[in-house]
């Protein structure tokens, strides 16, 4: 039964969903739940842990997993019957929901050029990766866009949140005081801006993002029925958790689009929301 | 030959901005907001999308007991699925 998590919610969350997480991973070598424990995990329904394994080549992992499944159908745990876990109530600090009313637009991210030729085939994937995330707006915000104009609020989140360089792994945020240029109207259902978006250039992790955003809102019965925005632009930069980024300025493109639900992937709460869900909702 | 010149400098005059326009990779029209838009948000699916994975560990763990099956769990920082 395949299963994704982000685990710096499941390690810290103090409900059912936690102590079942915890009750397997501390099985693993990541034992430490203060510390990060990502990784890949095959464990019984009853949270016996039969492998973890964190490795990037995929024909390894499949012949670990291979093994697994092998151990685990001629043992008595493949027999024994396993009631389900009682549910209880979520932690509300770790299972934030889309804003009542509002909407979730898909996000997605790539850098389009600039890196060196790659050296291996991981870097090779790396280079070409989408970036995803989720961006939430709030009902007043929604109701914003169904009157045609494009909400300060939402278009700054937008910024601080979704205008970063995800492609590479966790990225760091924008503060409100990098915010340098940022503007967007909507005339006849097209949307244009610009932005730019800046460190302290001396910052132990300078970056910089500018560029121009546009896109089309169309709307029926006060119902939004497409939200597309593109933002294009120049990026210089990376985070902690970005390293390897192209050097200098290179072209990077942000894409939005209104997310249906159809995707499990639209119920995740964006990167930004992450243990602070007013903040994200309300930046200051 | 007048009328000649009037009628190509005008076109002198705007052919350079053209092509500077052209030349632009971050100039954001409707053409490159088009392909941009299929291009990252209709991309065609990777093969890890094809898994039909589970978000809610519990109703996992509940499945996984019913079929007498194994959890795969892929736990990273950062969600799989929305911050890859």
């Amino acid at each position: 039964m395949p299963v994704a998590l982000d685990q710096a919610y499941e390690r810290r969350e103090q409900d059912a969903w936690g102590e079942f997480y915890r009750a397997f991973a501390k099985q693993g070598p990541r034992a430490d739940m203060q510390a990060t424990t990502q990784g890949f995990y095959v464990a019984t329904a009853a949270g016996e842990l039969l492998l973890y394994n964190n490795n990037r080549d995929p024909e390894k992992l499949l012949r670990l997993l291979r093994e697994a499944r092998e151990r685990f159908a001629s043992s008595e745990a493949a027999r024994a019957e396993i009631a389900p876990r009682p549910r209880g109530e979520r932690d509300p600090r770790y299972a934030p929901q889309p804003p009542e009313g509002g909407l979730v637009l898909r996000v997605r991210a790539q850098v389009l050029g600039g890196y060196p030729e790659p050296k291996e085939e991981h870097q090779r994937a790396v280079q070409r990766s989408i970036g995803r995330d989720n961006l939430w707006l709030t009902r007043a915000e929604r109701e914003e866009l169904t009157r045609g104009e494009f909400p300060a609020s939402a278009l700054e989140r937008l910024a601080r949140f979704h205008l970063v360089d995800n492609t590479r792994g966790e990225p760091p945020m924008w503060t409100k005081e990098e915010v340098r240029t940022l503007r967007a109207g909507i005339r006849n259902g097209v949307i244009e801006g610009r932005f730019e978006l800046a460190t302290e250039k001396d910052a132990s992790e300078a970056r910089r993002y500018r560029g121009e955003l546009r896109g089309h809102l169309e709307v029926r019965d006060g119902v939004v029925t497409r939200c597309d925005l593109v933002a294009l632009g120049g990026f210089r930069g990376e985070g902690r958790y970005t390293r390897g980024a192209p050097p200098g300025e290179f072209p990077f493109a942000v894409a939005f689009a209104l997310a249906d639900g159809t995707a499990v992937a639209d119920a995740i709460p964006p990167q930004g929301s992450r243990g602070w869900v007013e903040g994200y909702l309300r930046p200051r | 030959m007048r009328h000649l010149a009037l009628a190509i400098l005008p076109a002198l005059a705007l052919a350079p901005s053209v092509r500077a326009q052209e030349a632009d990779p971050l100039r954001l029209d409707e053409k490159r907001f088009a392909t941009l838009h299929a291009q990252l948000c209709a991309a065609s699916p990777e093969t890890w999308e094809s898994v039909p994975w589970r978000i809610d560990l519990l109703a996992a763990q509940g499945e996984a007991a019913a079929a007498k099956k194994l959890l795969f769990v892929w736990a990273m920082d950062g969600h799989p699925l929305a911050c890859t």
